[in-house]
Order: C-alpha cells, then sequence, then structure tokens
C-alpha cells in the first residue's frame, strides 16, 4: 500500500501511559491524562505538520476493553496468515456499530489503514497473562509493531516484559515520557522509522525537522528573554504633574506603577516561553512558575538569583572602567589610563550605593509646558541579574519539562543556579549590554541580536 | 520606505493580532523577498494597512508634522528676511558694514553646521543635547497646543530616539535653509530697490590686505568661475570705515557707485555658505534620516517576530482538536468491607495462576472449598463454565494495580446474577506485601460506582 506519509498508533492496555507518550512525543499539553482507565474513548490524531504538510501522524488511542472477546470472534475463522488481516478489517465492519466494541474499533481503525503499532505496557508492574490477547489481536493486523515499555513507577520488571514481549514484537525498547530528553525522544523515532523500511526517509526527515523546531524554540526563548531585559531595563514610568512639587503619594503611585509594570512584563514573557515550548496548560495546573511568594522586588529573590555585593562591586567596576576606556582612547591614551581607574572607582561606587534602589523619581518638564514624573530606566545593578536569572530559570525548566507531567512541577532554586551558566567573561559581556539598556539610548538590532546570542549559549548549557 | 510606512507598521504590531499562518502563507507568496526583509514588510503593510482604524496614526502624525512644519517653514523664512532687513537697512548718514551680514551668512551657518554634523554622530542617543537644544526640538513641544484627541494618539507613539533625533535633525536643516533663503531674498529685494554703501568696519587691527586675503579664500568656491563677485583690494581699501569723525570718507563719497559692488560676494556667501552647505547637509540629514528608519524600521518591537513567522516553516506536532475527556469523580465505594471473613464459598482470582492464587488465599488466611483462577489465558466458556460452578459468598482477588477492563466487567456482571455477595479484594505486588496502594484503590472504587452493583463489595 501507497502511504502519503507513516502513521503510528499508539496502543495497549488501559491505563499504561499510551497518552503521556503521545503528549511527549509530539509536545503537547493538551493531551488528557488520567489515572483513571478509560479516559480515552476516542483516538486522536497527532500530526507532524510543516506548513501544512503532515510528515508524519500519531495516534492516541482507547485502552483494550474487551480482547478476549475480539480474539475469540477472530479465532472463529481459521484462515492462513496472509488472510489473518482480512479477518480484522472483517470485525471492524461488522462491528462498527456495536457499542460492546468501540474502544477496540477505534484503536484497530488506524492501524488497518496502515499505521504502524506501538504497542505501550507498564514496566514497573509485573508481566500478567491478560495481555496476550492483546498482542495477538495485534499480530492478526500483519502491520509492523514494536513494544514500549514505559516506567509509570519506581519498580522495575523490565526484564521479564522483554522477554514476554519478545515473543510477539521483534523491537522492544523501554522510553519514560517523564524523564526523557530530547535525544531519547529522537531515538525513539528513529527506532519507529525501522519498523517499515519506506519510512526511514520521512521518518528521518521528521527527525531533521524536530531538530530545527527544538532550535527554534530556543531561539524564540532568548528572543522571548532578551526582550524582557531589554523593555525592562529601558522602562520608563510618566505621570503628568498639575503642581510644581510631586507629593509623596504621587511619588509612591509612581514607583508602584512601575514596579507593577516591570512584573507585568515577567509574567508576558513567561507565558510567551510557555507557548513556544507547548506548554499553554501549565499555569492552570500549576502556579509556582509564578516563584509564588517570590517577588521579583524581595529579598528573596535578590538572594538567590541576584549577584552577590562583591560580585556587583566587580560588575559595576567593569562597566565603569569600559567607560573610562572611551575616555582614555579619545585622548589618545595621554592620561595615562587615569580614565579607566576613575571610571571603574565611579562604577563600582554606583554598584554599592545602587545595590538596592531601583530608580531616581525625577520631576522632569519645561517651562512652557507641563510637568510629568518620571521613573527609570532602571537604575539597580542587580535587577538584570535577578530578572535573567528568574527568566533563565523558568525557561530551562519549561524547556526540559515533559509534556506528559501533569503535577504541580516543584522548582528547587539555588544560588548554585547562576553558576551552571554565569561566569566572569559573560558577566561582563552582559554588562557591557546592561548599560547600554539601562541608558535610553537607542539600541541597534545587531546589539540586540548580540545579547541574544550570549542568552542562547547560556539557555543551552544549562538545558544541556 | 518612509516615515508613514514606518508608523503604519508601528500601529499595525501593535494591535498584536496573532496571525501566524497567515503570515506564514504571505512569506510563501513572497519568497523572493526573503533577503529583502524592508521589501517584504513594505508589502506585508500594503496588504494589511486597510485593516486599520480610521484614520491612521500616520496620517495624523503627517498632516501635523506637515502643518508644523509649514508654520515652522514661513516662520524661518520671515525670521530670515526680517533679519536681513535689520542688517541691511541704511539711513543714508553710514554705510552698511558687511561683516555683519558675513557673519550671519557665513560663521553662523558653519558654526550651526559643525554642531549639526556632531549631532549627526551622536544621534543615537535619547538624550542628546545637541539634538535639544535646536530650535525644532523646543518647537515641537507645542504639541500640546493640538486637540485632545491628536494629542493622545500622537502621546501612544513611541518612536525610536534615533528616528526622532534625525527627523528633528532634518526639520532643523530645512528651517535653517528657509531663513537664509530669507535673507538672500532681504539681501536682493534692498539691492534692487536701494542703492547702499558697503562698507567693512573693525577694531581689530585687519589691514584691508589681510581683509582681501580672507574674503578671497572665502570666495573660493566661485572666485574663478566668478571672480567679479570677490571684492578686489582697491574696493576693500575704499571701503573700510571708521566711525571716528562722523564724516564720510571723501574717497568713499568719491567712489560711492563702487561701495555697492559688495553686494555680488554677499550674494554669493550667502548662496554658497547659507544656501548651498545647508543644502548639502539638508541632503546629509536626508540620507542619515533614511538610514535611521530603515534601522529602526527592522528594530521596531514585534518585526523580528513577524519576519521570523513569514519566513520561518510553521511546524506543529499538537492534535488538530483538543479532546474533553468525561474523567469520572469520587473514589470513595459505598459497599465496603475492612476485613476478610475466615472462610467464603468460593475465591477466584482474576488473570492470575491457580498457584498466586493457593498462596493469596494463605497470606489473607482464608479458608474456601473451591477456587479458580479466571480472565487472563481462559476462554469466554471456561469463564463462563466457573461461574456455574459459583454460589453463595465470592472472594474475588483482582491485581490492584491492573485497570478494571470491560472484559473483568462483564465477568462481574453475570457472577453476580447467580451469587448472592462478591467481596472484590485488589491485591497488590508480591514487593509490596500484597498491600494496594490507596490510589489504586480510589481508580477500583470509582469503577465500581459505575457498576452500582448491591452485591459487590469493595476490600479496602
Amino acid at each position: 500500500m501507497i502511504q502519503a506519509h507513516p502513521k503510528f498508533a499508539v496502543v495497549g492496555h488501559p491505563n499504561k501511559g499510551k497518552s503521556s507518550i503521545v503528549s511527549t512525543l509530539a509536545f503537547d499539553d493538551a493531551v488528557q491524562i488520567s489515572d483513571t482507565p478509560g479516559s480515552t474513548t476516542k483516538r486522536q490524531s497527532f500530526p507532524l505538520k510543516v506548513d501544512g504538510k503532515i510528515l508524519y501522524e500519531l495516534f492516541d488511542t482507547p485502552g483494550f476493553q474487551r480482547a478476549r472477546r475480539v480474539l475469540a470472534w477472530l479465532e472463529k475463522h481459521d484462515v492462513s496468515a496472509d488472510k489473518k488481516h482480512e479477518v480484522v478489517q472483517a470485525f471492524i465492519n461488522e462491528h462498527k456499530e456495536d457499542e460492546r466494541f468501540r474502544d477496540e474499533i477505534e484503536l484497530l481503525e488506524p492501524i488497518m489503514s496502515g499505521a504502524g503499532i506501538i504497542y505501550v505496557v507498564d514496566g514497573s508492574k509485573p508481566y500478567g497473562e491478560e495481555y496476550e490477547a492483546e498482542m495477538e489481536i495485534l499480530r492478526w493486523t500483519g502491520q509492523p509493531s514494536m513494544a514500549l515499555i514505559n516506567l509509570i513507577d519506581d519498580t522495575n520488571y523490565v526484564e521479564e516484559w522483554k522477554r514476554a514481549l519478545g515473543h510477539y514484537f521483534k523491537m522492544v525498547r523501554v522510553f519514560n515520557p517523564m524523564e526523557a530528553d530530547f535525544t531519547q525522544h529522537l531515538n525513539l523515532l528513529e527506532s519507529m522509522a525501522q519498523l517499515n523500511e519506506e519510512w526511514i526517509d520521512p521518518v528521518k526527515a521528521s527527525i531533521t525537522l524536530f531538530k530545527q523546531y527544538h532550535d527554534q524554540m530556543l531561539e524564540q526563548s532568548a528572543r522571548t528573554v532578551t526582550q524582557l531585559v531589554y523593555r525592562s531595563l529601558s522602562h520608563v514610568e510618566r505621570q503628568s504633574l498639575d503642581h510644581e512639587e510631586a507629593t509623596v503619594e504621587e511619588k509612591e503611585t509612581i514607583r508602584s506603577n512601575y514596579k507593577e509594570a516591570l512584573r507585568r512584563y515577567e509574567q508576558e514573557s513567561q507565558k510567551k516561553i510557555e507557548k513556544i515550548w507547548n506548554h499553554d496548560h501549565l499555569q492552570k495546573v500549576q502556579e509556582s512558575l509564578l516563584f509564588e511568594g517570590m517577588d521579583l522586588f524581595s529579598k528573596e529573590s535578590a538572594s538567590i538569583f541576584g549577584l552577590t555585593r562583591k560580585e556587583l562591586l566587580i560588575t559595576g567596576a567593569t562597566g565603569g572602567a569600559v567607560t573610562g576606556v572611551g575616555i582614555d582612547l579619545l585622548l589618545g591614551g595621554s592620561t595615562l589610563l587615569l580614565g579607566s581607574a576613575i571610571g571603574a572607582l565611579v562604577g563600582a561606587s554606583g554598584a554599592f550605593f545602587g545595590f538596592n534602589e531601583l530608580s531616581d523619581v525625577k520631576i522632569l518638564g519645561q517651562n512652557l509646558g507641563k510637568k510629568y514624573l518620571e521613573m527609570g530606566p532602571m537604575k539597580n545593578l542587580n535587577f538584570p541579574y535577578i530578572l535573567l536569572n528568574r527568566a533563565l530559570y523558568h525557561a530551562s525548566e519549561v524547556a526540559s519539562r515533559s509534556h506528559a507531567l501533569r503535577s504541580v512541577a516543584k522548582f528547587e532554586m539555588g544560588k548554585s543556579f547562576t553558576d551552571r551558566w554565569m561566569g566572569d567573561s559573560i558577566r561582563k559581556s552582559l554588562e557591557k549590554f546592561h548599560s547600554k539598556f539601562r541608558s535610553g539610548d537607542e539600541v541597534k538590532a545587531e546589539e540586540l541580536k548580540e545579547y541574544e546570542s550570549l542568552i542562547l549559549t547560556a539557555l543551552k548549557n544549562i538545558i544541556d | 520606505m518612509n516615515l508613514t510606512s514606518y508608523l503604519d507598521l508601528y500601529e499595525l504590531l501593535q494591535e498584536k493580532k496573532n496571525e501566524r499562518e497567515e503570515n506564514r502563507a504571505f512569506g510563501l507568496e513572497h519568497v523572493k523577498y526573503k533577503q529583502d526583509p524592508v521589501t517584504q514588510l513594505l508589502f506585508w503593510i500594503k496588504k494589511h494597512t486597510s485593516r486599520l482604524k480610521r484614520p491612521l496614526m500616520s496620517e495624523t502624525f503627517s498632516s501635523y508634522l506637515y502643518s508644523m512644519t509649514l508654520t515652522l517653514v514661513i516662520i524661518a523664512f520671515f525670521l530670515g528676511f526680517f533679519s536681513g532687513l535689520g542688517l541691511l537697512s541704511y539711513s543714508g548718514h553710514e554705510p552698511v558694514n558687511v561683516i555683519y551680514f558675513m557673519a550671519m551668512v557665513v560663521l553662523l551657518p558653519l558654526v550651526t553646521m559643525t554642531l549639526t554634523l556632531l549631532s549627526m554622530f551622536r544621534a543615537n542617543a535619547s538624550q542628546s543635547l545637541l539634538v535639544h537644544i535646536s530650535p525644532a526640538f523646543w518647537m515641537e513641544k507645542m504639541l500640546r497646543f493640538l486637540p485632545k484627541n491628536v494629542q493622545s494618539s500622537l502621546q501612544e507613539l513611541k518612536i525610536n530616539p534615533l528616528l526622532s533625533n534625525w527627523l528633528i535633525i532634518k526639520r532643523s536643516q530645512l528651517l535653517a535653509l528657509m531663513f537664509s533663503l530669507g535673507l538672500l531674498v532681504a539681501l536682493l529685494g534692498i539691492v534692487i530697490t536701494k542703492d547702499i554703501a558697503f562698507a567693512w568696519s573693525t577694531t581689530l587691527q585687519v589691514s584691508p590686505k589681510e581683509f582681501h586675503s580672507l574674503l578671497h579664500t572665502l570666495a573660493f568656491a566661485w572666485r574663478d568661475v566668478f571672480p567679479w563677485a570677490v571684492p578686489s583690494l582697491e574696493l576693500i581699501e575704499q571701503s573700510q570705515y571708521f566711525r571716528l569723525g562722523e564724516k564720510l570718507d571723501t574717497q568713499m563719497i568719491q567712489n560711492a557707485s563702487k561701495l555697492g559692488e559688495w553686494w555680488k560676494f554677499l550674494a554669493f556667501a550667502t548662496l554658497f555658505y547659507a544656501i548651498l552647505l545647508r543644502f548639502g547637509m539638508w541632503l546629509l540629514s536626508m540620507f542619515g534620516f533614511k538610514k535611521a528608519l530603515k534601522r529602526s524600521f527592522l528594530s521596531l518591537e514585534g518585526v523580528s517576530t513577524l519576519l521570523r513567522e513569514m519566513n520561518e516553516p510553521i511546524i506543529t506536532t499538537t492534535a488538530v482538536e483538543e479532546k474533553k475527556n468525561v474523567v469520572p469523580q469520587g473514589s470513595h465505594y459505598m459497599q465496603e468491607v475492612e476485613d476478610l471473613d475466615s472462610s467464603y464459598d468460593r475465591t477466584l482470582g482474576w488473570a492470575m495462576s491457580e498457584e498466586e492464587l493457593r498462596v493469596l488465599n494463605d497470606s489473607m488466611q482464608v479458608i474456601t472449598p473451591m477456587a479458580f483462577d479466571v480472565g487472563g489465558t481462559n476462554s469466554l466458556e471456561e469463564d463462563s463454565e466457573i461461574i456455574s460452578k459459583c454460589k453463595g459468598e465470592v472472594l474475588f482477588y483482582v491485581k490492584s494495580w491492573e485497570p478494571p477492563t470491560m472484559d473483568f466487567v462483564d465477568f462481574l456482571e453475570e457472577l453476580t446474577r447467580g451469587v448472592d455477595k462478591v467481596i472484590l479484594a485488589p491485591m497488590g505486588t508480591v514487593e509490596d506485601a500484597y498491600l494496594p496502594k490507596a490510589k489504586e484503590l480510589e481508580m477500583w472504587g470509582r469503577k465500581l460506582q459505575q457498576i452500582s452493583s448491591d452485591k459487590v463489595w469493595l476490600k479496602r
């Protein structure tokens, strides 16, 4: 049979993690996963599409419910091996409207229309003889098949399962959808391609595309984090003023509006990243990603994600020195590098005093017109690191989170996270950009691109 | 690409419409412009401008800019014209000192053009002092005198600082050009309508020869082509004027007709320094503005996403339709037993071997006259035969971790027709000492709720 694209039906006993596997392979957290058997009642298609063209298609199917009855019907027909698949088709045709076999029909139909079989079992529970009827039915279909041992719990019965499955399937693989990383994901796809010679090329093309897709997601995340840092650091909050001096309340309002805007930027950015990685449903079931109780401006946040006072002094000095070097260069070095030294000193003291401050509240205006209160751009040297660490932490957690997980994510954050990606050299490079973002000057697209590539490298290092 | 397309793109991107598929389709249609993002964006703007609300922000801004510029241009022209009239005002008692006029048409343009060049280098700074001292910048603050609705629509507009700086620089050059034209018109007008005696006068110790040399240098651009537009040494000597004595030099009076010759030099100086060079600066500022526009165009927030959406393939792996499954609620089955009795009429094991069943009975200390393994590899007929042998109270072992299938439910329903009571006992694995996990018991509880038979009891 000539097929438009390879298809794979994920089948098995109820509640053995079929939906989890599909969810992981399809990067889709919308798949309903439940510990109640029979929660999947209709098969669902998960096509891998590129510009609308399907490269391969996965089917999530309901579990076998009356396998013994189906097998009994099939075995009533004494036919040779080459006719067995016709008997299965005859069963489907005869029982299409029969409510009792609804689940079996749902799972057999894609197989009979050419889908490869991926039979899923739970390797953390002992093998049982009740599986044999299901495996026998699948053998009757005559379609290429493989078995996937999913480890739902900690106990391990993999060897016993391998021995049993070996009688029915040529290929048996262990795959844990909750913990599988991207490489394991691609390895599984490669195994699936081996089921049928004709599928090797399209699945290989899909693997290449998946890599491209993964790179796209990483790049988009880096771009989102870059935008967040740039927007937050350069943000200026304005409030018009009807009188000469601002009242305490007015100053407080602008401070709180300023903080609120930055919080909003962070939330928007997090949502965007969750969308990029197809974790749209994450927030519905968990709030931990909002770093509950750990506000952007809280002390906890600063102590975990920010730089220490010492690191800040070094960072500030570096930033100042860079400016100073500019002066030295301008004056042809006749300052005997005094510019750098003074710059470093000014930068360091700025860092020291700017540790807890965010930005000044200024009253601006001109003689002709109205006055207004202004807060921003960000002055605090520690803030970009707090923001960046939080953003990278969130992005890396979302990127490596399995789409099969429905539990509340536990984030165990620590100072060590910063050490995973930020060395002295990257901090220096970042600071150069942070001071540019803070200046409010025009930031060229190329500069943002350069910053983005720093973030991308950091993100890749964290995820790897 | 112009300011209008920039503003249209800005407004379209502000809409934040999610149209990934549409953008990709557009990208595929215009794939030949993939390497030319600006052209691709211009086509995109053309396609989508119709969906924006009228009046367009670009129309409001352009019309505001046009009327402001026109007003300022007229003001600058008349300012130049009247300044020229003032500088050239001649009462007949004293000749007109050309130094004033030269300062206005040579020195002032040279100084302001130098500042402009510096501001061009610093145009990317949002707080460039050089840009902010420009009259055009402050005049622009007249925005607040516009109607409120126009003000509010323009206040939302956040133009890239680089672009707004170049806009100011460009406009300043145009104003300066108009001012200079005003000066030239005033000069020509006065020359035509009056006879003016020009002279030069300074407190500094400058000899006519030195002054001639200075003027010769200043006239470098036209002295070879129009030598008559450069004052001769003789004219300079004749037109040197000292106020002391309150009388005109007799030599000057004798050469009165010659003193008017200065106008040619002044006209050419105005034409070259104040107009031609300024025109050059204006062209330079237009070039800089174009470059800034292109840069700002590509650095507008949302542009990189838009270009990516147009030029990167859409890869989707997710389901076309989100499925809503009905998950049964509840976990507590009403008919539950805490402990097992010491004996039952029959014991059954679902998908268990006879040996496993015996071990389970021993371990639960249950005595039974007959024990059967059902389900599993049994045929349906074998199961029916076992059911026919069952009566009274039945203890039915099931594997707690295996979810009850409809095959099991069918069996249970058939079984309950012939017996008085069924105690369903989910058993854990050997490793767990046959103890079922709480969530497994909940799963069995939910399933039995669905079956809802008063003969079936769940062992917790």
